[in-house]
C-alpha cells in the first residue's frame, strides 16, 4: 500500500458535468417533452447546459438573450436545486450499494474515500471500472436510453479527483491519478479551475490572473504567508488546493471531546418531521459544542437506524461549514431519499450526527459565499424566534415537489430545518408543467380540505361522469355550503390517473373548472376547480 | 425640502393605483373582493423579487403555485400559523414584523381596534408594509384597521372558458381604489392572468 499523505485523502469522484441541465432534461423527458438542447438559468445567466446545447456554442455564464440567439431551439428552465437533488438520488443509491458511505456535496457529484473500496475490489483501477459500470447503468435507466455524460476520477485530494472526473467525462474513460502525483498534475492547470471546482470566488481568481499567476503551479510555489497576507484565509486554502492537499488542514489542536451526537428514540418514529426536528435540536447542541472549541463542521456523517435493523449512512460536505439548520436539512434529504428507495420498513429508532471534517471557525461563515443580505439575516433570526414561540409546525416555507394536483406541486416544510439564508440565494419555482396538471394560471386559493359540493343538471339530478369521462348531462346548478350558484361556463372533465402502478396510493378522478354566479348578486362570479372522486364532487381550489 | 416617502416596488400595472408609485413603508393596504388573494400576491410580488421577505400570517389555503406564477419570490416567503388566542395573535404579528419587510395577514374574528392599533404602530415603527386580505368579512376588517389604501376587486369577465370547452386563462378585474391616503377614489380595470 502506498504511503498515505496525512494532509490529503485519496478519493474517487463520480461526476456528471452540467447536472442541472441533465436533470431538467430528464425531468422534461419523463413528462413527454423531449428536448436535446436544454439550459438552466440562474440570475439571468446560464449555469448549465446539455451537450447538444454546448455543441451549438452555448456557454456557461452567457446571458439569456445571448444563449437564445446562439441556440434558438433550446429549452430554457430556471434553476431548481430540489429537482437536481431528487433526480440524482438513483445514482447515489446505486453507488451506495457498492460503497456504503458516500458523500454528496452537490447534486451531480458523488465523492467517496477509496481506501476501503479499492482494497475490496482490487485496486484503484478496478474500482474506477466498477464505478463506471454502476453509474452507467443507473444513468441509462434514468435517461430512458439516452446517454448522459459522466466521468470517474481517482486521485489524492478532492480537487484533483474532481478535475480527473471532468476530463474522464469528456474522454469517456475513467482516469486514475497515481498516488503522490496530484501536485504535478495540477501544476499545469489554469487557476480558473479553482473557481470551477473548488467554489473559490471568481473575483479572487481574476485577481490571481491579473497578478500574473496563471497556473496552479505558480500558486504552489508562493509561500503561504504571502498569500494569506494578500487574500486572507482564502489564500491559505488556495495554496493548499494548488499543492493537491485537502482544502482545510487537519485540525492540530485536540479534537473536541465526544464528537458524535447520538439520539435514541424511546419508540420507533415513523414521522419524518419528528425525526428531523429532533435532529435540529441535536444539531443545535453539536454546533454550539463545536463552536465553543472554535471549530465548525464541513463534513458530516449522518447515520440512521430503524427498528428492523436497517441502517443508512451518508456523508455531507459544505466547504463553508454546516449550520444547525443545514444539518437538519441534510437529515431530511437523507431520510426522504431512503424512504423513496423503499429501504425502510419501520420507524427510526436512532440517528447519529458525527462531524468528521472540521475547520477552524472564522467568525461568521455565511459571508464566505457572498450575497446574503441583511434582510436575509433578519429573516432567519425572526424564523428562529417564531419557531421558538409557536412550534416548528407553525412556521413553514414552500418547497417544490411536483405533481398534478394544485395542492401537491409545493409542500410546506418546517422552516427550522431549512437553511433559509442559503436558500434565499437560489430560486424556488416550477415552470415545467406535468402532463395532466391543471393548465396555468393556477388557482390562488387551494383548500387543504376540499369542500363537498353538489353538481346538478337542469332537472335537479346530480351530474355523474361515465367510465369514458363523459358527463351525464350539462351542469347547470352548483350547491356549495347551502348556497345555490348558476353554472355560467365549465371546462373538462379531464381525467387524472395517478400512481396506477401502486394499488395503495393510486388515485382516479376527473377534474373540471366551473365559473359560477349567484342569482341574487348578479355581479359576483367565481371560478372553481372541482374534482369527482369516489362518486362525490369536491371543490379543491378557487381562483380567489 | 419635501422628501419622497420610502416605498417598496409594485408591478408596473399597479403603479397607477398607488399615489406614491409603490407600497409606502409603514402603511396598510387592504385587498378585498373576489380576487383579494390574487391581488394581494400581485401587490407584494415585485418587492419580494427585489429582496424583501414576506411573512404570510394566518392566511389559509394560499395557492403556492399561484403565488409563484404571480412572480412572488418563494425563496423569501414564510408561512406562519399564529396561535388561536387573540393576544398571541398580536405578539405573533409583532414578531413577524421584526423580521420581514412585508406582512400579509388575514385578520381573525374578534380582533379589536386596540389590537389593530398595536399592530399598526409596530408596522409604522419598523417600517414594514402591511397587506390585509379581507375576502370574507371586509367591512369588519376595514372598520378595525382603517387601511390607508383599500383595493376592492370584482371579477367582470373570465377568459378562455366556455360552456364545456377551453379552460380558465385569465380574467378582467375591476379594482376600486379608495382609503384615507388616496386623494380621490378611482376605478381601474386590470387584466389578470390567474
Amino acid at each position: 500500500m502506498p504511503a498515505m499523505n496525512a494532509e490529503s485523502t485519496r478519493v474517487a469522484v463520480v461526476a456528471c458535468p452540467d447536472w442541472q441541465a441533465v436533470a431538467a432534461q430528464c425531468d422534461l423527458h419523463a413528462r413527454g417533452q423531449v428536448f436535446d438542447a436544454v439550459a438552466v438559468l440562474h440570475a439571468q445567466r446560464v449555469i448549465a447546459r446539455t451537450a447538444a446545447a454546448a455543441e451549438q456554442g452555448v456557454q456557461v455564464g452567457m446571458r439569456k438573450r445571448e444563449a437564445q440567439a446562439t441556440c434558438p431551439n433550446m429549452h430554457i428552465t430556471a434553476h431548481n436545486p430540489e429537482r437536481d437533488r431528487l433526480m440524482f438520488e438513483p445514482v447515489v443509491h446505486a453507488i451506495a450499494e457498492l460503497v456504503p458511505l458516500v458523500e454528496v456535496s452537490m447534486p451531480g457529484v458523488v465523492v467517496l474515500a477509496t481506501r476501503g473500496p479499492s482494497r475490496y475490489v482490487g485496486g484503484d483501477d478496478a474500482l474506477a471500472q466498477r464505478l463506471t459500470v454502476i453509474a452507467e447503468t443507473a444513468l441509462h435507466k434514468l435517461a430512458q436510453g439516452q446517454r448522459i455524460p459522466f466521468g470517474v476520477g481517482i486521485a489524492d485530494g478532492r480537487l484533483t479527483a474532481m478535475i480527473a472526473a471532468r476530463s474522464a467525462a469528456s474522454v469517456g474513460l475513467p482516469r486514475v491519478v497515481a498516488p503522490n502525483e496530484s501536485a504535478q498534475c495540477l501544476a499545469v492547470l489554469p487557476v480558473s479551475v479553482l473557481a470551477d471546482f473548488a467554489e473559490i470566488d471568481r473575483n479572487v481568481v481574476s485577481l490571481l490572473q491579473r497578478l500574473g499567476l496563471a497556473h496552479l503551479g505558480n500558486i504552489a510555489e508562493i509561500q503561504p504567508s504571502i498569500l494569506v497576507g494578500r487574500f486572507g484565509p482564502v489564500g491559505n486554502e488556495m495554496q493548499r488546493l494548488a499543492r493537491g492537499l485537502d482544502r482545510h488542514p487537519p485540525i492540530v489542536v485536540a479534537p473536541p471531546p465526544e464528537r458524535a451526537s447520538t439520539h435514541r428514540f424511546e419508540a420507533p418514529v415513523e414521522d419524518v418531521n419528528v425525526v428531523v426536528l429532533t435532529a435540529r435540536e441535536t444539531a443545535n447542541e453539536l454546533v454550539a459544542h463545536l463552536g465553543n472549541h472554535g471549530a465548525s463542521c464541513v463534513r458530516l456523517h449522518i447515520s440512521l437506524h430503524t427498528d428492523h435493523g436497517e441502517q443508512n449512512d451518508r456523508v455531507w460536505y459544505q466547504p463553508e461549514g454546516l449550520t444547525a439548520a443545514a444539518m437538519a436539512e441534510r437529515v431530511r434529504w437523507q431520510l426522504d431519499a431512503w424512504i423513496a428507495s423503499r429501504g425502510v420498513t419501520s420507524g427510526v429508532v436512532l440517528f447519529r450526527l458525527s462531524p468528521i471534517g472540521l475547520r477552524a471557525k472564522e467568525g461568521r461563515q455565511l459571508g464566505l459565499w457572498g450575497d446574503s443580505t441583511e434582510a436575509d439575516e433578519w429573516a432567519s433570526r425572526a424564523i428562529e424566534r417564531l419557531t421558538a414561540m409557536l412550534g416548528a409546525e407553525s412556521v413553514r416555507v414552500p418547497e417544490w415537489r411536483g405533481g398534478r394536483d394544485p395542492a401537491e406541486v409545493f409542500t410546506l416544510t418546517s422552516a427550522a430545518v431549512v437553511d433559509v439564508e442559503r436558500r434565499a440565494l437560489s430560486h424556488v419555482t416550477s415552470e415545467t408543467q406535468w402532463n395532466g396538471a391543471l393548465p396555468t394560471p393556477s388557482p390562488s386559493v387551494v383548500y387543504d380540505d376540499p369542500l363537498p359540493v353538489l353538481v346538478c343538471d337542469a332537472r335537479g339530478e346530480e351530474v355523474t361522469v361515465s367510465g369514458r369521462h363523459e358527463l351525464s348531462a350539462e351542469p347547470t346548478v352548483v350547491i356549495l355550503q347551502q348556497h345555490h350558484y348558476n353554472v355560467l361556463s365549465w371546462a373538462g372533465p379531464w381525467p387524472v390517473e395517478e400512481r396506477w402502478w401502486d394499488t395503495s396510493r393510486q388515485r382516479r378522478m376527473v377534474r373540471m373548472q366551473f365559473v359560477v354566479g349567484r342569482n341574487d348578486i348578479a355581479t359576483t362570479t367565481r371560478a372553481l376547480v372541482v374534482i369527482r372522486e369516489h362518486g362525490q364532487w369536491w371543490v379543491t381550489a378557487r381562483y380567489g | 425640502m419635501y422628501e419622497p416617502l420610502p416605498t417598496l416596488p409594485v408591478p408596473p400595472e399597479l403603479r397607477v393605483m398607488f399615489p406614491e408609485g409603490g407600497l409606502v413603508r409603514g402603511r396598510t393596504v387592504l385587498c378585498s373582493g373576489d380576487a383579494a388573494v390574487a391581488m394581494a400576491l400581485r401587490v407584494v410580488s415585485s418587492a419580494t423579487q427585489a429582496g424583501s421577505w414576506l411573512g404570510i400570517v394566518g392566511v389559509h389555503n394560499v395557492g403556492v403555485q399561484a403565488a409563484s406564477e404571480h412572480d412572488v419570490a418563494l425563496q423569501r416567503v414564510v408561512f406562519v400559523q399564529p396561535a388561536s388566542s387573540r393576544t398571541e395573535w398580536v405578539s405573533t404579528v409583532a414578531a413577524v414584523a421584526d423580521g420581514f419587510d412585508l406582512l400579509m395577514l388575514e385578520v381573525p374574528h374578534g380582533v379589536t381596534m386596540a389590537d389593530a392599533r398595536r399592530v399598526q404602530t409596530r408596522i409604522q415603527a419598523r417600517r414594514n408594509a402591511l397587506v390585509l386580505i379581507g375576502a370574507t368579512h371586509q367591512s369588519a376588517v376595514q372598520s378595525v384597521f382603517q387601511p390607508d389604501v383599500i383595493m376592492n376587486t370584482a371579477t367582470t369577465k373570465w377568459h378562455g372558458i366556455e360552456r364545456g370547452a377551453g379552460h380558465v386563462q385569465g380574467r378582467d378585474v375591476q379594482v376600486a381604489v379608495s382609503g384615507r391616503r388616496v386623494p380621490k377614489a378611482r376605478q381601474h380595470s386590470l387584466h389578470f392572468v390567474g
